[in-house]
């Protein structure tokens, strides 16, 4: 038994060491949105920098590298926690006639689920403790995934979310 | 900044509420992407993205409160429409404006102070300056500074006093408007301009109302704050009643002080007192938020309080001073943040008619802030139990965990197995949390980690981050190693600590009532040819009736079977315990009938994995050594052979058989060769003969006399010749041993030509437990001439130089045999025509043949036929030939009667031949 064990450890890590198949690209850019006659018009600037209250756009591009198809590809942004996200700002994902809805996570990408995401609290009202779902906001949101059936060889596909800086 | 100044407070809360969660200047942003996915090999993978990081610049930002109202932006004194707060002094008089700075930024920064005096008024303050308000109570103090800017931290605020003296010239009823600006010392062009104040001349009643609450901001939940409301009359006149300003049952006339509890807040019954300089005081409750009012406390609900100083027309003279105070309790479990502001308001006439209408009438006070800070709180407790109440079972691991308060116990658990205990916590603090958890108490050779509630993925580092008030539920799992046992309790400690306060934790306990030996082994004979069915250990730890009897060489085999009796896979080493030199091997009996399987498995020295429960068969097979000697034991009682299987993870675990092998008693006794000789009458002949003995006893050999027909004399020597007797007796021949016996003919004269006698020599061998006995045959023939015939023969080893036998008794296919024929002239006179002839034995091949002779003069001949011959032996020699040589004495290459041989004279006639 024990030998079985050791081998698949050093198969696991020789491929490791292999190129991964889905390369994975994250940028941001913070949003300068000017409202000129009614007109909202954005620009994109680097976001070395922000200020609280600053609007930024995280984009994942994620690509098949193989020429073979991966399937079950998820994809995670994780929304930092000096931001919070905005809500609407992820975007689903159009690949051909279907629609992919990003997921969300309020507590650290343990579960995901669609919004609205609904938390179990205790409350203890007049000595007895009651258990009742409230509504988690975006602002709490931790993570934002997308679950793509298959990925094609060299396929790209481009995500992006919104959070504003806390 | 411009509000309407009924939602000031609650707009108050919602900008603190951000405030305090905007991120610091200099934090880095970092984030990280990953994907995981399937592979065209069906493998899981997982990847991750690059690093992206993004710095938080520093964010200037700061408010000036209370605001003042205009008409237009930006705020200036000729748009103003409200003063933001308006006091009323006695001419040459000082003056306090209460403000609070507060910087919303994110970061450390100074607010610059500096005050505007109006223009568009009566009359300016004199010796105007700003005094940092340390205990915010509205007024400068003794030993509080005066400042010209405030340095704050993110998210703090400060309270400022602007005060001034009204110029004794002015005149009542006049005004003078003044502003405090404030300027971000970090960004210039953040400015707070729209808090312009007025104050208003008077020589009328002036009363003053100032609040402070204890303690003065950063506020924990369940506290209570202390709310201090106190004033004076400052003016040139007695202040007088407002008619019917409450009405308590009836219409009540007097001064009146009211404060509205902030929303949240609850008032602390009892705790309202109060007491003025002149007038009768009258304390008074409303539920309604100051609607109405009653005067007699309320069990619940009171949301506003106040004091009547009753008293009819201008009753409440210069100097004199009036004291409220409450307090309010913070709710438990309030969320970090939530900030509570409140004011009072006094009501007097100043102008003797009746009301409270008229400018200064109406007094506010300065307004308090108290903020909730972060209160941190943890309980752990049993799984869905974190408040430690808990009772009933579940499962996990495979093991019943029971609940019971505070605590959660496994009965008895196994050594080599994991306990997991569940739990659960619960953030109590009033912000989200996060908690480092750990464990104390476990024994040594236990090993122990959390896990989280999937009961897989472990946990490093905090756990969280936690809402408050909700709950987090995650496993301690414990391997118990194999060795370790107890009876005693063993108790683990498992505790959690809140990482925004480390001296907030909780814990909870775990326990295993007690550990037993998860690993254990039976092995037992295999009498029924299946596995299991035999008796409980230790009955079937031997094998009463069956004591296999084997001879030196052979072999004993037991079945037997082995079971896992513990709870956890093992593998067991198979060891034998025998009697000196003999061996033992185990065979696998993969179908548990007891017979060695076929073809025969190779043997092995240990179980292989076992299962719990599960039971594997083998065969030990058993060699006794050649040299065994007899034995003889009873199965259960003497039992010679052990056979242990001993647990590889524990080798304190193991478990025995015992086994009986008979070994037979074996009498084999041999007596070689026959021999064959002549002799002349009369002479003597002696005859070499080996005793062996190969039984597994000593023997002790004896030869009777043996009683001629001829009346020979038959003589027997154990010591090569030295003395002769006439039987033997009392030879003592052990294992293995053998002995030369040299048998003498002695023939005496007068015997005839040709007379023979083969005499049957018997030796019996005297065993312990019985008799062999063996015998050769001597035949000896008297020959007239004087030439002498011997013949012997050894046998080799293949066609190797080493002996097989000394006399040729023993030899197999392909082993060489070398005969040896000696003819000796042993008259006194010559001989002539000797020819020594011997024939190629049956079954044999001719390998070479040579001749040597000591007769001088002539050459040994070579003959197949006996007529023709030659100088060079043969090389080969057909089955069924005979081999003929002579001694040419005259040199024609014949063998005629011409050639002599001397007395004395030998030939000896040396055949190789190899067993077909």
């Amino acid at each position: 038994m024990t030998i079985g064990v050791l081998v698949l450890g050093v198969l696991a890590s020789g491929l490791a060491l292999a190129a991964d198949a889905v390369k994975l690209t994250l940028t941001s850019v913070r949003v300068v949105q000017e409202n000129k006659n009614g007109q909202v018009s954005e620009t994109f600037q680097p976001a070395l920098s922000v200020r609280p209250g600053d609007l930024v756009e995280w984009r994942l591009e994620a690509e098949n590298t193989t020429e073979r198809p991966l399937r079950q590809v998820v994809l995670v942004i994780p929304i930092p926690k000096e931001t919070r996200y905005l809500e609407g700002s992820a975007l689903a994902l159009e690949r051909g006639n279907t629609r992919l809805l990003p997921l969300f996570s309020y507590d650290g990408g343990q579960t995901y689920g669609l919004p609205p995401l609904k938390r179990k609290v205790k409350v203890n009202e007049n000595g007895k403790e009651l258990e009742k779902e409230v509504e988690v906001k975006p602002e709490e949101y931790t993570h934002a995934r997308w679950v793509l059936p298959e990925l094609a060889p060299k396929e790209k596909v481009l995500l992006k979310l919104r959070t504003i800086v806390r | 900044m411009k509000r309407f100044s009924g939602i000031l407070s609650l707009l108050l809360v919602l900008w603190l509420g951000l405030a305090i969660a905007q991120t610091p200047a200099g934090t880095s942003i970092q984030n990280q992407a990953s994907a995981t996915y399937i592979d065209s090999a069906n493998q899981p993978r997982s990847t991750t993205s690059n690093l992206v990081v993004t710095v938080v610049q520093q964010v200037y930002s700061f408010t000036i409160t209370p605001n003042s109202t205009h008409s237009g932006s930006p705020a200036t004194e000729a748009n103003l429409t409200a003063p933001g707060q308006i006091r009323t002094a006695l001419p040459g008089a000082p003056v306090y404006l209460a403000y609070t700075v507060s910087n919303t930024g994110n970061g450390s920064d100074a607010i610059l102070l500096s005050p505007a005096q109006g223009i568009a008024d009566n009359f300016d303050l004199t010796g105007v300056s700003i005094v940092r308000d340390i205990n915010c109570n509205g007024q400068p103090d003794s030993g509080e500074p005066t400042v010209t800017s405030v340095t704050l931290a993110q998210g703090a605020s400060a309270c400022i006093v602007v005060q001034g003296t009204v110029p004794a010239s002015a005149t009542n009823g006049q005004i003078a408007n003044i502003n405090l600006a404030g300027t971000s010392q970090g960004n210039s062009s953040v400015t707070d301009n729209d808090n312009w104040s007025r104050v208003i001349a008077n020589t009328a009643a002036t009363l003053t109302l100032t609040k402070s609450a204890s303690p003065t901001s950063s506020v924990t939940p369940g506290q209570n704050i202390t709310y201090t409301l106190s004033g004076s009359n400052t003016g040139g006149s007695a202040a007088g009643a407002v008619t019917s300003v409450v009405t308590l049952g009836t219409a009540r006339n007097g001064i009146l002080i009211t404060d509205v509890i902030p929303s949240g807040l609850t008032y602390v019954a009892n705790s309202l007192s109060g007491s003025a300089g002149a007038g009768t005081v009258t304390l008074i409750y409303s539920t309604n938020g100051g609607t109405s009012w009653t005067s007699t406390q309320p069990s619940s609900g009171v949301n506003a309080v106040g004091m009547l100083i009753e008293g009819s027309g201008n009753f409440f003279p210069q100097g004199a001073s009036y004291t409220l105070s409450f307090q309010a309790q913070v709710p438990a479990g309030i969320a970090s943040g939530t900030s509570y502001s409140n004011f009072a308001t006094l009501k007097f006439d100043a102008n003797s008619n009746g009301n409270a209408n008229d400018p200064g009438e109406t007094v506010t006070s300065n307004t308090t802030n108290n903020t909730v800070g972060a209160a941190y709180s943890v309980l752990v407790g049993p799984y869905q139990n974190p408040l430690g109440s808990a009772s009933g079972t579940y499962t996990a691991g495979g093991y019943t965990v029971a609940r019971s308060g505070d605590t959660q116990s496994i009965t008895s658990a196994y050594s080599g197995s994991a306990v997991i205990f569940r739990h659960t916590l619960r953030n109590t603090g009033n912000t989200t949390d996060s908690f480092n958890l750990s464990y104390l108490g476990q024994p040594a050779g236990w090993s122990c980690q959390l896990l989280a509630d999937d009961l897989s993925t472990p946990i490093s580092g905090a756990v969280g981050p936690v809402a408050a008030g909700a709950d987090y539920s995650f496993a301690l799992q414990c391997t118990i190693s194999a060795s370790y046992t107890t009876t005693s309790a063993v108790s683990l400690t498992l505790k959690a600590t809140s990482t925004g306060d480390a001296s907030k934790a909780d814990t909870t306990a775990d326990s295993v009532s007690q550990v037993v030996s998860g690993y254990s082994v039976d092995v037992a004979h295999n009498t029924d040819g299946t596995a299991g069915g035999e008796p409980v250990n230790p009955a079937n730890n031997t094998r009463p009736g069956y004591n296999p009897p084997v001879n030196p060489g052979g072999s004993a085999q037991f079945p037997f079977e082995v079971k896992n009796t513990g709870v956890n896979p093992d593998t067991y080493n198979l060891t034998a315990t025998l009697p000196a030199s003999w061996t033992a091997a185990f065979y696998p009996d993969t179908n548990c009938d007891g017979n060695m399987d076929t073809p025969q498995p190779a043997s092995v020295s240990s179980t292989g994995l076992i299962t719990a429960n599960q039971i594997r068969c083998f065969i030990a097979v058993v060699n006794v050594p050649t040299s065994a000697t007899p034995v003889d034991v009873t199965p259960g009682t003497s039992d010679n052979v052990q056979f242990t299987a001993t647990s590889t993870t524990l080798g304190s675990v193991s478990d025995t058989i015992l086994g009986a092998v008979d070994v037979n008693a074996v009498r084999t006794f041999s007596f070689t060769p026959n021999r064959s000789g002549t002799v002349t009458s009369p002479g003597t002949i002696v005859y070499t003969h080996t005793l062996s003995n190969t039984g597994n006893q000593p023997a002790t050999v004896s030869i009777p006399a043996y009683t001629s027909t001829y009346g020979w004399t038959y003589q027997y020597s154990t010591d090569g010749g030295t003395t002769w007797t006439s039987s033997v007796s009392g030879l003592s021949l052990p294992i293995g041993a053998t002995a030369n016996l040299q048998v003498r003919v002695i023939v005496p004269a007068g015997e005839p030509i040709n007379r023979s006698e083969a005499a049957t020599l018997t030796a019996t061998a005297t065993y312990a437990s019985g008799t062999a006995s063996a015998s050769v045959i001597d035949t000896t023939t008297i020959v007239g001439g004087d030439l002498r015939l011997s013949k012997s023969a050894v046998s080799y080893v293949g066609s190797t130089a080493t002996v097989r036998s000394g006399t040729a008794a023993q030899a197999f296919p392909g082993d060489e045999i070398v005969y040896t024929v000696v003819a000796e002239n042993i008259g006194t006179g010559n001989l002539t025509k000797v020819v020594v002839s011997d024939p190629l034995p049956a079954y044999t091949t001719f390998v070479s043949v040579s001749a040597t002779t000591t007769i001088p003069g002539g050459p040994v001949l070579y003959s197949t036929n006996g007529t023709t011959w030659s100088t060079t032996a043969p090389t080969n020699l057909p089955a069924g030939s005979v081999i003929y040589v002579g001694v040419d004495t005259n040199g024609d290459t014949n063998i005629t009667a011409a050639d002599t041989m001397p007395p004395s004279g030998k030939i000896t006639l040396t055949l190789r031949v190899q067993v077909q």
